[in-house]
C-alpha cells in the first residue's frame, strides 16, 4: 500500500491512509474521477470519501508520480490503457481518446484512475493442484467472471507448479504475461514472489510468445492469462501438441457459456483441456464451484471449494 | 594616507574588469555544456527511454562542476521529494544560477525547458529539447561576440576606471 500512498497527493494519500485504518477496509480497488469522490471498493462493497474531491491538478500530479516524472515513457501504456506499477498494482485509466490512422495512439485529458491493487495470495491453489497433477501437470483451463480472480489463482498455481508442492517436483514453468498481471514484472523482473523455476514473457503478445517459449525455453508448463481470440487458441493447439500443459483463463460465468464461445470451440471439439475450474464471486471472491474433465463431467463429489 | 586609498580604489576597479572579463570568458563555455547536457537528455529520453531522474542521473556522471551537481540534486530530489517536476527546477535552477556565469535570459530559458521536461509525449519532448537548444545555441553565438568584443579590454578599463576616480578624488 505505500507505494500507491506515495503515488496520490499528500492529503487524499492520508485521508485514505485514515480510513482504511479506522475502518479496517481492505480495498480491491481505489477509484479516483476527477470533480468526483473517492471510491474505494472490495468486490461488491464500496465505501466513498465523500468529502474528498480529485481535482484536475490531481490527476495531473498522480499521473507524473506514476511515470516518474516522464509521461514520454508511457505512450504505449497510455494506449493499453493500464500501467503496472511497482508492486504489481495496477492503475487503469481513462479520458479522451486520440486516435491516429484509426488505432488508439493515447489518451488525453485524463479522467478517471482505477487503482487495482493487486492483491498477491499464497496458498489458494494448494487444495486442487493434486487434482491438476497425473505425472505431469493436465491442462487446465480456468474459468471466471471480471473479478473473480482468475489472475489471483493463476499466479498462485505459477508459484507452485514452478516451485513443487510435496510430491509433487518443480516443473519448468513459462509465463507469457501480456499484461504485467501474473508476475506483475518490472522492467521485466518479476515482482512478485514466484517460484523458483519460472521464465516470463512480459508484455508479449500470448500467441506470438507461446510459441517463442515453446522454441526457445524448452518449458514442461506455459501459463497465459485470458485468452480470447482466434490466434490465442491456434497457438494453444500448436502448444499442448508439442507435448507442454498449458493452463489458462478465460472470461465466463459457466462452462456451458464458454463452449458456445465460437472462437474457443476448437478447444472443446478436441477436448484439449483435462481440468476445467470454474471461480465464481457470487459468494465470496475466488471461490472454486467446479471442476470438470475434459468431458465436462465434475471430477470431485465436493462441489465447493473455498479459496 | 590619500595615496593608499587611491591604490585600493584602482585596485579594485582593476579587479572588477578582470572578474566581467572572467564572467565574458565563461558564458560561452557554460552554454556549450548546457547545449551538451541536453543532448544527453534527448539521448536518453528518445532511445533509451530513461526516466527524467534517471537521464538527469547519467547527465550528472558525464558532467562535472556545478552543472553535475545541479542534475545529480535534480536526480535525487525528484525520488525522494513529492514535489512536482518543475517546482524542484526551479529552485535547483536559482541556486545554481548563483554560482555560474549565466544572465537572466539564460536563466528564462532553462526554466521554460523546465516546464516542459517530462509532460509531453517523446516526438514533442524532442521537439521542446530542440527549440532550447536552438536558444541556447544563439546565447552561445551572442557570448562569444561580447567575450570577443569586450573580454580582452575589459581588464584595462577596469584599470583605467579605477584611476579616473583616483584622478578624481585626489
Amino acid at each position: 500500500m505505500e507505494v500507491i500512498y506515495s503515488l496520490l497527493p499528500e492529503h487524499i494519500a492520508w485521508e485514505i491512509r485514515q480510513f482504511i485504518k479506522t475502518e479496517h477496509f481492505h480495498p480491491q480497488e481505489i477509484r479516483l474521477r476527477i470533480d468526483r469522490p473517492i471510491e474505494l471498493n472490495k468486490g461488491r462493497q464500496v465505501q466513498w470519501l465523500s468529502h474528498l474531491r480529485i481535482s484536475q491538478k490531481d490527476a495531473k500530479y498522480i499521473l507524473n508520480r506514476i511515470s516518474d516524472h516522464s509521461i514520454y515513457r508511457l505512450e504505449e501504456e497510455l494506449r493499453q490503457g493500464y500501467i503496472t506499477i511497482k508492486g504489481g498494482h495496477r492503475i487503469g485509466i481513462s479520458g479522451s481518446v486520440i486516435v491516429e490512422n484509426s488505432a488508439v495512439k493515447a489518451i488525453k485529458h485524463i479522467s478517471s484512475f482505477n487503482i487495482r491493487i493487486s492483491n498477491d495470495v499464497s496458498g489458494i491453489s494448494k487444495p486442487f493442484l493434486p487434482l491438476l497433477y497425473d505425472h505431469h501437470y493436465l491442462s487446465t483451463l480456468i474459468i471466471g467472471p471480471p473479478q473473480s480472480g482468475k489472475t489471483t489463482l493463476l499466479r498462485d498455481i505459477a508459484r507452485y507448479v514452478s516451485s513443487g508442492l510435496h510430491k509433487i517436483p518443480a516443473q519448468k514453468t513459462a509465463v507469457v504475461d501480456e499484461r504485467s498481471e501474473i508476475c506483475a514484472s518490472l522492467n521485466g523482473i518479476p515482482q512478485s514472489e514466484s517460484g523458483l523455476r519460472i521464465d516470463v514473457l512480459d508484455q508479449c503478445p500470448k500467441s506470438e510468445g507461446m510459441m517463442m517459449l515453446v522454441r526457445s525455453m524448452s518449458p514442461e508448463v506455459i501459463i497465459v492469462d485470458e485468452i480470447g481470440n482466434e490466434k490465442d487458441v491456434q497457438a494453444i493447439l500448436e502448444v499442448i501438441n508439442a507435448g507442454v500443459s498449458i493452463m489458462c483463463s478465460v472470461h465466463g460465468r459457466s462452462y456451458e457459456e464458454v463452449l458456445r464461445r465460437p472462437a474457443l470451440a476448437p478447444l472443446f471439439t478436441l477436448n484439449l483441456f483435462n481440468r476445467i475450474l470454474v471461480l465464481s464471486n457470487s459468494n465470496q471472491v475466488g471461490e472454486v464451484i467446479q471442476i470438470l474433465d475434459s468431458e465436462g463431467n465434475n471430477i470431485t463429489k465436493q462441489s465447493e471449494y473455498t479459496v | 594616507m590619500k595615496w593608499i586609498g587611491a591604490l585600493f580604489v584602482v585596485i579594485t576597479c582593476l579587479f572588477a574588469g578582470l572578474e566581467y572579463a572572467r564572467k565574458l570568458e565563461q558564458r560561452p563555455k557554460i552554454i556549450r555544456l548546457w547545449k551538451n547536457s541536453l543532448l544527453i537528455l534527448e539521448a536518453e529520453m528518445v532511445y533509451s527511454h530513461a526516466a527524467v531522474h534517471e537521464a538527469c542521473d547519467n547527465i550528472a556522471q558525464q558532467m562535472k562542476g556545478p552543472l553535475a551537481h545541479f542534475f545529480q540534486t535534480i536526480s535525487r530530489r525528484l525520488q525522494m521529494e513529492p514535489l512536482e517536476l518543475y517546482e524542484i527546477w526551479d529552485e535547483e535552477v536559482e541556486k545554481l544560477w548563483t554560482r555560474i556565469a549565466l544572465n537572466k535570459e539564460d536563466k528564462e530559458i532553462i526554466k521554460q525547458f523546465g516546464r516542459t521536461l517530462g509532460q509531453h509525449d517523446i516526438i514533442q519532448q524532442k521537439k521542446y529539447i530542440q527549440l532550447t537548444i536552438a536558444h541556447l545555441e544563439n546565447k552561445h553565438q551572442e557570448a562569444i561576440e561580447m567575450n570577443q568584443r569586450y573580454g580582452k579590454v575589459s581588464g584595462s578599463l577596469g584599470l583605467l576606471f579605477g584611476l579616473f576616480i583616483a584622478l578624481l578624488l585626489l
